[in-house]
């Protein structure tokens, strides 16, 4: 016998792919989304800029680079703001999912951090421990750590 | 925590996505609160409460607390008996 809740289940699924109406919550977080994502690309294009700009185009004039450093600056407070509003606006669930999140990423950065920093001191490691490879692990923490929210709430 | 949300979206017909619109939250929300995987803050039970023109506790209730005030109302009893 069909128990009331997989008859429930079935019936949502059916309306709610028989409708496929965006709520007013989903059109505002994918406008969000959309936004931290311009934001993103406009702060990674002046990181490019200051990073080959003094080499490439300007021949390392210094106020060309001082000029590239407040514009990514400026463009990185506001990639931070879209940041702020997204986070905001995302409901209960979803902000505890990236709140989780965060506290993961923010845990393991400084666990691998400090023990890779000390051991490339000592030439422990092969490598150069590099900012950029934590941002990397740090990208890839929040990826993973999401995605197994998102699948624990669903 | 346990609450009667299927129960009342089911007496109204209404479908998660539409419950969700109406509270302003995603659907998935409304699935995790219903399947008892995730407890509302207080201004989405609000919310809720609202919606439905019930009150909080007659949506969420703390199954913790019933046994806490049942085993109140038997030593109650033991007393008034005694």
């Amino acid at each position: 016998m069909l128990s009331m809740d997989y008859i429930l289940t079935i019936k949502d699924d059916i309306m709610s792919q028989s409708t496929m109406q965006e709520s007013g919550y989903d059109s505002r977080t994918r406008a969000n989304v959309l936004r931290v994502f311009q934001w993103s690309v406009a702060w990674v294009g002046t990181c490019a800029l200051l990073v080959f700009g003094p080499k490439f185009l300007w021949a390392k004039v210094l106020v060309f680079t001082l000029l590239a450093v407040g514009l990514n600056v400026l463009v990185g407070i506001g990639a931070i703001m879209a940041n702020k509003r997204y986070f905001e606006e995302l409901d209960d669930l979803q902000r505890r999912v990236h709140l989780n999140s965060l506290a993961i990423t923010v845990g393991v950065a400084f666990i691998v951090a400090v023990p890779c920093s000390v051991l490339d001191s000592y030439h422990v490691i092969p490598f150069h421990a590099d900012v950029a490879h934590l941002v990397m692990l740090m990208g890839l923490t929040y990826g993973a750590s999401n995605l197994y929210g998102t699948r624990r709430y669903r | 925590m346990k609450n009667r949300l299927k129960v009342l979206r089911a007496e109204r017909d209404w479908t998660q996505a539409q419950l969700a619109d109406a509270l302003d939250v995603s659907r998935q929300t409304v699935n995790a609160i219903e399947k008892g995987k995730f407890d509302p803050s207080l201004p989405l039970a609000f919310r809720a409460a609202r919606l439905f023109g019930l009150a909080i506790e007659a949506i969420f209730h703390d199954p913790a607390l019933d046994k806490e005030e049942s085993s109140l109302a038997t030593e109650i009893k033991k007393d008034t008996y005694a």
